[in-house]
């Protein structure tokens, strides 16, 4: 009974997490962008949920408002960034994340600081409806990812990503593709951010850890860049790896580092021994 | 009014040093190598975390060149099985900051681990007076801090200006490819950086350590202190990013006269932000050539 409840927690994480990663794939493998700030819109929409929700809003507006607040997010940090490339553009991202975690802890009037925001009510009273929820959600996000994947667009943003001065010969306007893919990707995290602060009901600064960005990019990594599909696997292979190591009876205190070394570690060893991934079609930058 | 100014100025001087400190070896590293060396912070943690380790055992002296030579291997031990791997397989800057990334992780994690999450302090640091200098406070430690930095930075800019060695490690910062056809190893040039950057990063590690509290994330807050200095002086250049990193700690210190205190670490971040956006060189240095 209680492992049944156990798999529906992790299938609801999972959700989220195939959700962060097909999103960050979106601007990582298939525009070329190294951004280092997706972890940001993850917080902001899991902020805007909290502090919504909280003030009495309908579900339905919360979820709306996230969405656009994380799109919105993605476009302001798209603009001052439209010139960097590379490095560069991944510090400039990095920084926003820092900024954001920043803003969350010290305008403690809105986010209540490092306190954080409890009591989040629950989109529905059982687990099992929720990730009936979630799940869908993340179908219908798929599919709406792997159709604009395939499309013009898509293709178009594939030729952002492999040379920036052929498709800008061609007449296309890389800085609203780039704007476009940021934005998209941006607002897919931030209604993972609603699905977040939904579950775990307690939103906090810790929204914006290093530590999840880098569990994103192995997930990404692994998958294979421009992979959807390898998006899809890698975050539930990822996930659901280090779960053995709850059972060997490690104390908790253990449980939470080791985890982020093991994902460190997918990440390294994958970066240097199969940069590809499982399924992608291109290495990093 | 005007102690209350000359304290946040000597505050400044003192954080600006710490960041010098870690700015410098992360710039050095960042010039010769090439990429951004995000696990420099997880070296400075380190040397911090050793020198805890080894003042509980040994005293002062010994203890803190244990605490240089393990961290300086640390150090090594990172790019020989990181690093040198990706060099070997012609790995793009890009792919070396996001694997530094991880192992900054990787170490904060590994000293959770290892030493518990709760705030440590290096027992050293018990007896350490206070002065007094017109109107404003320091204690012995800041003293040394300010000391150690300036003898620390002369004789970097010495190293890189007036020997051969420093001569080469500026070749293969200007152009790998020709000062490898003057019989420069690009190899041991690599291996040399490595170790005189850790090594500075330990010695920023154990003062810092000394005068403030260790924790395990302390690595990843340093060194985006540390960068951002460098890239507001301009990563490319060692001095430049030691100037940078003291213009940060001033105007951090300055800063909060008018802000909250609390937005210290937002002053930095944004900062950055329009150092990328506007002069990403910063202020000293070259156009970065990416691989």
């Amino acid at each position: 009974m209680a492992f049944s409840a156990y798999l529906i927690h992790l299938g609801i994480l999972a959700c989220m997490y195939v959700m962060l990663s097909m999103s960050l794939n979106l601007a990582l493998g298939f525009t070329g962008m190294l951004n280092l700030g997706h972890v940001a819109f993850f917080g902001i929409g899991a902020y805007i949920t909290a502090i919504l929700s909280m003030a009495g809003l309908p579900l339905w507006l919360t979820f709306i408002i996230a969405f656009i607040g994380a799109l919105l997010a993605g476009i302001l940090l798209s603009l001052p960034t439209s010139r960097l490339r590379g490095d560069y553009l991944a510090l400039a991202t990095l920084g926003f994340t820092f900024i954001m975690a920043a803003i969350a802890r010290n305008w403690q009037s809105v986010t209540r600081g490092a306190l954080g925001i409890p009591g989040i009510p629950r989109l529905v009273a059982s687990n099992e409806l929720y990730f009936v929820w979630i799940g869908l959600s993340t179908v219908i996000i798929a599919s709406l990812l792997f159709w604009l994947t395939r499309s013009r667009i898509g293709r178009t943003l594939q030729a952002i990503r492999d040379d920036e001065l052929g498709a800008m010969v061609l007449g296309k306007n890389v800085f609203a593709y780039r704007m476009l893919a940021l934005a998209v990707s941006a607002g897919i995290a931030g209604i993972a951010g609603f699905f977040f602060a939904h579950f775990i009901t307690f939103v906090d600064p810790s929204v914006f850890s290093i530590d999840d960005l880098i569990l994103m990019f192995s997930m990404v990594i692994l998958g294979g860049l421009a992979s959807l599909r390898g998006s899809v696997i890698a975050s539930f292979i990822i996930f659901l790896l280090p779960e053995p190591l709850r059972f060997i009876g490690f104390p908790s205190s253990i449980v939470g580092p080791a985890r982020a070394i093991l994902f460190a570690l997918i990440l390294i060893l994958m970066l240097i021994y199969k940069p590809r991934g499982l399924f992608g079609k291109v290495d990093l930058a | 009014m005007s102690s209350i100014l000359f304290q946040l100025l000597l505050n400044g001087i003192i954080a600006g040093a710490i960041y010098a400190l870690v700015a410098a070896g992360f710039a050095l590293i960042c010039s010769v190598m090439k990429f951004m060396h995000f696990a420099h912070g997880g070296v400075v943690a380190a040397g911090a975390y050793f020198l805890y380790l080894f003042s509980l055992w040994f005293s002062p002296v010994p203890a803190v060149l244990l605490a240089l030579i393990s961290t300086i291997l640390f150090g090594l031990l990172m790019d020989w099985s990181v690093y040198k791997q990706l060099r070997k397989r012609h790995a793009s800057s890009a792919v070396l900051l996001i694997a530094s990334i991880g192992l900054m992780i990787l170490t904060s994690n590994l000293i959770l681990i290892a030493f518990g999450a709760d705030v440590k302090t290096i027992p050293l640091a018990q007896n350490n007076p206070v002065f007094d200098i017109l109107g404003a406070r320091i204690t012995l430690i800041q003293i040394i801090i300010i000391i150690t930095s300036i003898v620390l930075f002369g004789a970097l800019y010495y190293l890189m200006k007036c020997t051969r060695l420093g001569k080469a490690l500026r070749a293969v910062a200007d152009n790998n490819s020709i000062a490898q056809t003057v019989g420069i190893n690009p190899d041991k040039m690599y291996l040399t950086t490595i170790i005189i950057g850790s090594g500075l990063g330990a010695i920023a590690g154990m003062l810092i350590g000394l005068e403030q509290n260790l924790y395990p994330h302390m690595g990843l807050a340093l060194v985006i202190k540390g960068f951002t200095g460098a890239v507001i002086g301009g990563v490319t250049s060692v001095h430049g990013s030691v100037l940078g990193a003291l213009l940060l700690g001033m105007v951090e210190n300055l800063g909060i006269w008018y802000l909250p205190s609390g937005y210290k670490d937002a002053i930095a971040f944004v900062l950055l932000f329009i150092f990328l956006l506007v002069k990403p060189e910063g202020i000293l240095g070259k156009r970065f050539e990416r691989g």
